[in-house]
């Protein structure tokens, strides 16, 4: 008879049967990467069991390996150009979406998320063929075409919320004020934009980097980082060095997107709940 | 990577904010480099798939000349339309366990668990955060012959040494299950934010009314929820169909999909025509579940940031 809510949603019998299944779920999510930890440090060129005892000699010769280190910069400068022309035209289409009147909106909308759902393999191929019809050689320039084609409906989906709760006053008065639209983007809506701006360029960039499908194969002679770590596969004894760097990688992208999503908290939480429109949806 | 992607946006209104005069030229200046990229990059591709698959573009010179025998040979029981059936059937496997494993929870996180909310559902989420390919890659270290699984039972004398479990890897079972592996996060997501919307009013309400909890859930939590139990389907099946890297990792022979018989008709086979057959009809048959499923995600966004 207390907390009739709770009681609705679930029994104490309901709740201990889900609490264990949540535990199950963990450990299956988590053992798999955990066992990739436990083996990358293992004193054995194979991933088996028994445990042979520590060493981070792996570690240390994925660091002297100049191929990978090569490809982890290739894979780096694709991403990074990639993310920054998706956030531009994630922008672009953002405020058109959310910000104004415009005949097929929701043509556009599906036509820009779409590659959310067609699998990679169909967009590779698509890919493929067009540049070998317009007879673009492969490599940089068409890895960086392909991957903006993915990370375009992710940037939408984080820019569209952020404008959405974005007041739209705050960019009338501007303009009442006698801001341009340009000067009222530069001054009002972009910085207010900023912090999604930036976990979208973040996300596309992560996307981009471990991007394998598409890469595979509209790369022509460029080997990105996943590329490097595919062809390694091939070497079985060079399977703890794949491993160590994957790891290395996993620890580097969970550290970023976490100080990303503080960053992105901090600054929202600075530029003050009294700027933004109260929540659309619920409070992450 | 995706923590906050995958998201469903349904052609719906949005708020929209009246027109101001002259914004109509402003409007096509902001959306057409969008809307180029993707239309030269995607939608021109598709054509090009397309007029390949008729022949009308040939990868080798003088070839080219309209015909529909690829098409006939692929639709009249071809090998690969067998296999697009057995990918279809895989991926139905995978999204339906990957959706009944992740409503509950879901259902927990969103329902039951109420201070620990976010850091739970970060604990679901986080492993997005690792890269695809290392995901993949933990299976195949884990299931091979000389595997982690197979070692471990040698070790421990379950298993002789020279009788590993072998079915474990290069098999349909291995791509199920990673596939399983993969998307259960990205199913958990749409479904938590359909269950977190929920107004909690209206299971008191059906308390009130005499409802058992079994009744409240069969009648008002779980079609409620449906938005999100669909959503998190489609974002598994449809994908997965011409999933690549995961059979071609831990899929040997027996978990081959149609998504490798793509690749190896433009790769090694180098028949572009019959491949151009392969990759439309995928595209199609994208297009038409999405067109079914479209209209039954009616909520705007499923969306929790």
């Amino acid at each position: 008879m207390a907390t009739p809510a709770m009681d609705i949603a679930v029994s104490r019998n309901g709740k201990r049967v889900l609490n264990v299944w949540f535990g199950i779920l963990l450990v299956f999510l988590y053992t798999p990467l955990g066992l990739l930890l436990l083996f990358s440090f293992n004193d054995n060129n194979l991933p088996v069991f028994p445990l042979r005892g520590f060493t981070t000699q792996a570690y240390q010769d994925f660091a002297a390996n100049p191929e990978l280190r090569a490809s982890v910069v290739t894979s780096a400068k694709i991403a990074a150009v990639a993310s920054l022309v998706a956030v531009v035209l994630g922008v672009l289409a953002s405020i058109v979406l959310v910000r104004r009147r415009v005949v097929g909106k929701g043509a556009a909308s599906a036509l820009l998320l779409s590659p959310l759902v067609v699998p990679y393999i169909a967009l590779a191929i698509g890919l493929l063929v067009f540049f070998n019809e317009v007879s673009l050689p492969l490599g940089f320039p068409t890895l960086v075409m392909g991957h903006v084609v993915l990370a375009i409906p992710y940037t939408i989906l984080i820019l569209v919320p952020r404008l959405e709760r974005l007041d739209v006053r705050l960019e009338e008065a501007a303009r009442d004020l006698g801001a341009g639209a340009l000067q009222t983007f530069r001054l009002i809506t972009f910085p207010l934009l900023l912090p999604a701006l930036v976990s979208a360029y973040i996300v596309a960039f992560v996307l981009s980097f471990d991007e394998i499908v598409v890469a595979s194969f509209v790369n022509g002679d460029t080997t990105t980082f996943p590329l490097y770590l595919f062809s390694q596969l091939r070497f079985p004894t060079l399977l703890p060095q794949v491993i160590a760097v994957a790891c290395v990688v996993m620890a580097l992208s969970v550290l970023l997107l976490i100080g990303a999503e503080i960053g992105r908290r901090v600054v929202e939480r600075r530029l003050g709940a009294d700027l933004a429109a109260p929540p659309a949806g619920g409070e992450a | 990577m995706a923590v906050e992607a995958r998201k469903i946006e349904t052609p719906t209104p949005v708020p929209v904010v009246p027109g101001r005069p002259r914004s109509g030229l402003v409007t096509t200046a902001l959306l057409a480099p969008p809307l180029l990229w993707l239309g030269v990059f995607f939608l021109v591709p598709v054509v090009l798939i397309f007029l390949y698959s008729v022949n009308v573009f040939s990868f080798f010179p003088g070839e080219q000349a309209f015909t529909l025998d690829a098409w006939k040979n692929f639709l009249d029981g071809s090998p690969f339309l067998d296999l697009f059936w057995k990918s279809i059937r895989m991926s139905l496997i995978v999204s339906v366990v990957a959706v009944v494993a992740a409503y509950p929870i879901a259902y927990y996180i969103a329902l039951v668990a109420s201070k620990r909310k976010y850091v739970l559902l970060l604990l679901i989420l986080a492993p997005f955060l690792v890269s695809y390919f290392l995901r993949i890659l933990a299976w195949k270290v884990i299931l091979g012959d000389q595997g982690v699984i197979n070692s471990f039972l040698f070790w421990t004398g379950l298993r002789d040494e020279g009788d590993p479990v072998s079915w474990l890897l290069y098999s349909q079972f291995a791509v199920i299950l990673t596939l399983i592996y993969v998307y259960v996060p990205f199913v958990a997501l749409p479904i938590f934010a359909s269950l977190e919307s929920l107004d909690r009013r209206l299971l008191e309400a059906a308390s009130d009314l005499g409802a058992s909890r079994w009744q409240a859930f069969r009648k008002v939590t779980l079609p409620l929820s449906m938005p999100g139990v669909i959503a998190g389907f489609i974002f598994v099946f449809i994908p997965t169909i011409g999933e690549y890297f995961t059979p071609l990792l831990v899929g040997g022979v027996d978990g081959t999909m149609f998504g490798i018989a793509i690749a190896d008709q433009f790769g090694q086979s180098l028949n572009w025509l019959n491949g151009s057959v392969l990759s439309f009809f995928l595209l199609v048959v994208v297009a038409v579940l999405m067109s079914i499923f479209a209209r039954f995600l009616t909520v705007r966004r499923v969306a929790t940031d």
